[in-house]
């Protein structure tokens, strides 16, 4: 075997053997490199069956079932149709998100979460029904079982549903910024190949005062479109997931976190009222998360930012202010109606079904995040679709052309290994 | 042969790429607490207050009404039309919204509704102020409100804070527990036994003192009734009209035991304003004359209480 490199045909065949190990190598590491980038993409476009979109839709219909259970607490056991629906709605989402967030876990932290989770979900509801069937009867220790569910919600699932929130978010990223790497390994081996292939020819020219080898000048061409190919696909990806995240899924987290916080905030004005207003915590709750919402530099705030070349999204944004500034001072009436002992004109203030009522506010609010989260669902999707796009058939391309490489070098060492025999 | 072996290590190395590909993380179920609902700023272990208790004055000594007059008080409310009082609305039987009407009713509620009327008229324009009962003297000094009727024991700490009036309901701590229980007095509780009562109550000394239980607090006392049912402490302690209002929720419980301290109500008032007090002192002894406060205590108090009732008498220190 040795041996057979003291002579010329078999030192060919070394070169050969190398220059199509490095051209195959450069082929399959770029190949899959894309490959694995489609495969981010795919999961980040994707809008269903996923940890972070499950664990996000988990945190809001949580939010949203104990913002609802504790509103129609007040209305004395006869809530409104559409209350029970919204009720009924959060919780089938959220034990639809917690499944499917448990068929989507990779680690032992979000399987205790979801674990912890789904114990607490029957807990939950079961403090709810007595809370209603007290309720119903007149009994006021009812209001008593209200409070313990929203406790129970906020001090234990909501942070859990936050905590599963946080950690798809944070193995999302770090696949997002894989995806978005450059494939040094295939650009290395590419550059290998080429470096290869051009030494090869020098040295055959040399050997055989022969210019060029049309194969081996067929390879070298197909290596520089190869890599090409690779570097300007990689770097278009890269930038189109960037801009996905800055243009679509940051947003998206910034619009369910202001939800959220809204879901939130309309708990606890229910259940400073469930209290009789002798739950001073509860208030200042409320206080926090409605800043949270709508101060300066605040989550509309920073939502607005984000949407300011966006006149649909503006608009939906502008709707969800002004929805929260009718609620505000709704809500500073209803806090004067209750400390002046007028609790039943709180009450409907707070629960009635007509249009100046806090429900109403609420649900202008909460419907215009809702809307502007389904908008923005959509631009991600269109953005995540071009980074796509710049990807697409490159792996087949670069397969085909890294094989035409080889093909041509093999064809083009081999005529001069046959001028040996002839 | 080598070829043979050169084979081997290629299946192995195979099923080492496979078995790393396919196999998840070793993920058994995970271990999770059997969950418990406890209310926020539950304490299992609260503090036991040890300084000693303020007996400096005669507590349920409150001032002669003389010949006060109902103008004389009236230019002491915050407001000439209309009366603030600062009540709860959450102890079931003494101040509490009524969940089938939403407005305040309850033995507290009718009190301060007579007395009101006497100050005002029959058409008296009353503002009901709910809090909680830390916030009483702060009320009643800050203007938040023109008296307090809210459950509110007279001792002499509370007297260097707040004009009280005559005693006008004669309470008592005593103990709710489930029918079963076999529990009839703080002497049946054991150590294993948790007691149940409101935060900077004075019973968590009681308890300590008097029984080998361990008491446990919560911020509302109407937190102790829910972990009764759940049976997350075995007994509550408070007085008898709370307990009795928490008793009337529920069939299975009963109030059991002697009382064990004594906790005069009396109505509070903003410190200094004893002509106030003073009119306040001739309602009560009239609302006591003319029955309404029997309609009142029967109406409440009887059934629950499971005792006829007699209103207090009145004591004066001028």
């Amino acid at each position: 075997m040795l041996a057979a490199l003291r002579f010329t045909p078999g030192q060919l065949r070394g070169v050969l053997a190398v220059i199509a190990a490095l051209i195959l190598g450069a082929g399959i590491t770029g190949m899959t490199a894309i490959l694995a980038k489609s495969a981010v993409i795919e999961e980040t476009t994707s809008q269903s069956g996923r940890l972070s979109v499950a664990a996000l839709s988990l945190y809001q219909a949580l939010s949203q079932a104990d913002a609802t259970a504790a509103s129609s607490y007040l209305t004395a056991g006869t809530p409104s149709d559409e209350m029970n629906q919204t009720y009924r709605v959060a919780m089938r989402d959220a034990t639809v998100a917690l499944a499917t967030a448990a068929g989507e876990v990779k680690t032992p932290a979000d399987t205790a979460l979801v674990a912890e989770l789904n114990a607490r979900m029957p807990v939950y509801t079961g403090l709810v029904e007595t809370a209603r069937t007290f309720n119903r009867l007149g009994e006021p220790v009812g209001a008593t079982y209200q409070e313990q569910a929203s406790t129970l919600m906020r001090e234990e699932m909501l942070p859990k549903a936050h905590d599963l929130q946080e950690n798809s978010l944070g193995q999302l990223n770090e696949s997002r910024s894989d995806a978005a790497a450059f494939p040094w390994a295939a650009a290395a081996l590419a550059a290998a190949a080429l470096g290869t292939l051009v030494w090869a020819q020098m040295w055959l020219s040399r050997k055989t005062n022969r210019v060029f080898n049309l194969g081996l000048v067929g390879s070298t061409v197909l290596l520089v479109a190869f890599a090409g190919w690779l570097t300007m696909a990689s770097l278009a990806s890269a930038s189109h997931t960037n801009r996905s995240h800055e243009d679509g899924s940051g947003p998206l987290e910034l619009l369910a976190e202001a939800e959220i916080t809204a879901q939130q905030a309309r708990a606890e004005e229910s259940l400073v009222l469930i209290a009789r207003g002798e739950d001073q915590e509860a208030a200042e709750r409320f206080e926090e998360h409605f800043k949270a919402l709508t101060d300066q530099g605040r989550l509309l705030d920073r939502l607005d930012e984000a949407f300011a070349d966006d006149a649909e999204l503006s608009a939906n944004i502008d709707t969800a202010r002004e929805a929260a500034e009718t609620w505000r001072s709704g809500h500073d009436e209803v806090v004067k109606l209750a400390q002046g002992g007028k609790y039943n004109e709180a009450v409907a203030l707070v629960v009635g079904e007509d249009d100046t009522s806090l429900w109403a506010s609420f649900t202008t609010l909460n419907d215009a995040l809702t809307e502007a989260t389904d908008v923005s669902a959509e631009r991600f999707a269109e953005s995540t679709n071009d980074a796509q796009r710049a990807l697409a058939g490159a792996a087949a391309g670069l397969a085909a052309l890294a094989l035409g490489a080889l093909i041509c070098a093999a064809v083009g060492i081999q005529l001069r290994v046959a001028e040996y025999y002839a | 042969m080598i070829r043979h072996q050169i084979r081997l290590a290629a299946a192995a190395a195979a099923c080492l790429v496979l078995a790393a590909c396919s196999q998840p993380a070793d993920m058994g179920p995970p271990e999770v607490d059997v969950p418990t609902p406890l209310p926020s700023g539950i304490d299992f272990s609260p503090e036991i207050d040890t300084a000693p208790v303020d007996e400096s004055c005669e507590p349920l000594a409150s001032y002669n009404p003389g010949s006060t007059t109902a103008a004389q008080a009236l230019a002491q409310l915050d407001s000439q039309d209309q009366i603030s009082i600062g009540v709860s609305q959450s102890t079931n039987l003494m101040g509490y919204i009524d969940p089938a009407t939403n407005t305040p009713a309850g033995f507290d509620i009718d009190i301060a509704t007579a007395v009101a009327q006497a100050i005002l008229g029959p058409d008296a324009n009353i503002r009901w102020v709910p809090m909680t009962s830390g916030e009483r003297e702060d009320a009643v000094n800050g203007d938040r409100v023109d008296m307090v009727v809210r459950t509110m024991t007279m001792n002499c700490k509370r007297w260097s804070n707040v004009e009280f009036s005559a005693e006008y309901f004669h309470a008592g701590q005593r103990l709710l527990v489930p029918r079963d229980s076999g529990i009839t007095g703080l002497a049946d509780l054991a150590e294993d036994h948790r007691v149940c009562t409101g935060n900077g109550s004075t019973s968590v000394r009681t308890i300590a003192d008097q029984s080998a239980a361990q008491a446990v607090t919560v911020p509302d006392f109407n937190d102790c009734l829910v972990l009764l049912q759940q049976g997350t402490v075995d007994a509550i302690t408070s007085d008898d009209t709370i307990l009795a209002g928490m008793a009337a929720q529920d069939p299975t419980l009963e109030v059991v035991g002697e009382a064990f301290s004594q906790e005069p109500y009396g109505i509070a008032f903003q410190k200094g304003n004893t002509d106030l007090a003073r009119f306040v002192n001739k309602a009560l002894a009239d609302l006591i004359a003319d029955g309404t406060w029997q309609t009142a205590y029967d109406k409440w108090l009887k059934g629950p209480l499971g005792v006829a009732g007699a209103p207090p008498s009145p004591q004066y220190r001028d």
